[in-house]
């Protein structure tokens, strides 16, 4: 028995030497037509300064899309998993963080360091987020990276605040949620009736409002992953199952 | 300074894999994503740096705390 983990190993050792050796020897110079021809042309095609941007948005929009509905069915699943946990061990095993001290469960952890921290960590932390999100074309950041950034700082309400707000009722925020992604579909067909096609931008490029495209993308998509997001953190701290 | 934190990302790595006590594991995992940030920072690529901080620091961990409150902390010996 001793020999086949041995063996194993070293087979494992040998993989891995054949998959990275080759990036370490190979002497073939990266590819650099790609990056030169973005540079030439991202801010006059789709009007972003920040070129991350600029291909996400704007020549890769699809892939975005795409990688939109894979979060949706992602998130999902695990929000249909999390409504069937709950009706067998529904008050003793969900962990009540959301909730007034008096209805929370006893092993609920929460110290008054977490609770001050957070509670005032929260609404700067919301701030920056809404900032990545909406300066994703000039500045480093984005759709994305803004959305994850609003829904920790969502968690970091739920988990501060005893006072029960909008922001952290899992039904406000899955209705968010879904009226973002029909946006974000609607806004993806509106370049059809403009003759640029489907995801193209609406705006004519050369003009000074052809960003305003990129950043309505970002605020829609920001607004989807960061109420997803905050969804399923909090269904999973036992905030509610009731969808 | 690039082999430095590589190295240590490695050694987080491998630490997350082999510890037995699996709140360790994700502590050490967040580090890593906290390594992985800086390192992207240091490179020039932002964008991949925030969103390393945000999802691998922030969210994966809270998911992976909750997965472990509900199932157990210290992994079995096989």
């Amino acid at each position: 028995m001793k020999y086949i983990n041995t063996a194993k190993q070293i087979i494992a050792i040998l993989l891995v030497c054949l998959v990275v050796g080759v990036v370490i020897i190979s002497e073939h110079s990266w590819p650099e037509g790609a990056r030169d021809y973005l540079f030439a042309h991202a801010f006059e095609d789709t009007g972003a300064t920040n070129t991350v941007s600029a291909i996400y948005l704007g020549y890769r929009a699809m892939d975005t899309l795409g990688e939109t509905l894979v979060l949706l069915v992602a998130i999902t699943g695990t929000m249909a998993i999390l409504v069937n946990l709950g009706k067998d061990t529904i008050e003793e095993e969900a962990v009540h963080f959301c909730l007034p001290p008096e209805k929370r469960a006893k092993n609920a952890l929460r110290t008054h360091l977490l609770e001050v921290v957070s509670s005032k960590l929260g609404p700067i932390v919301l701030l920056f987020g809404f900032y990545v999100m909406l300066y994703g074309h000039i500045s480093p950041g984005g759709g994305f990276q803004g959305g994850v950034i609003v829904a920790s700082s969502i968690v970091f309400l739920a988990l501060g605040t005893e006072t029960k707000s909008k922001l952290t009722n899992t039904v406000v925020l899955s209705r968010i949620e879904a009226i973002a992604f029909l946006a974000l579909v609607l806004a993806s067909i509106s370049g059809v009736f403009f003759e640029t096609g489907f995801f193209g931008n609406p705006i004519k490029p050369e003009t000074d409002l052809s960003a305003n495209f990129i950043i309505l993308l970002n605020i829609i998509i920001g607004l989807k992953v960061g109420t997803s997001i905050a969804t399923m953190c909090i269904a999973m701290m036992g905030g509610r199952h009731d969808l | 300074m690039n082999i430095l934190i590589l190295s240590l990302i490695l050694a987080l790595g491998i630490y997350a894999l082999l510890c037995k006590d699996l709140l360790h594991s994700i502590i050490a995992l967040s580090a890593l994503s906290m390594l992985s940030a800086l390192l992207f920072t240091m490179l020039r690529a932002p964008d991949v740096a925030i969103t390393e901080a945000a999802v691998g620091a922030g969210v994966t961990t809270i998911i992976f705390v909750w997965a472990i409150r509900h199932t157990q902390r210290r992994e079995e010996d096989s």
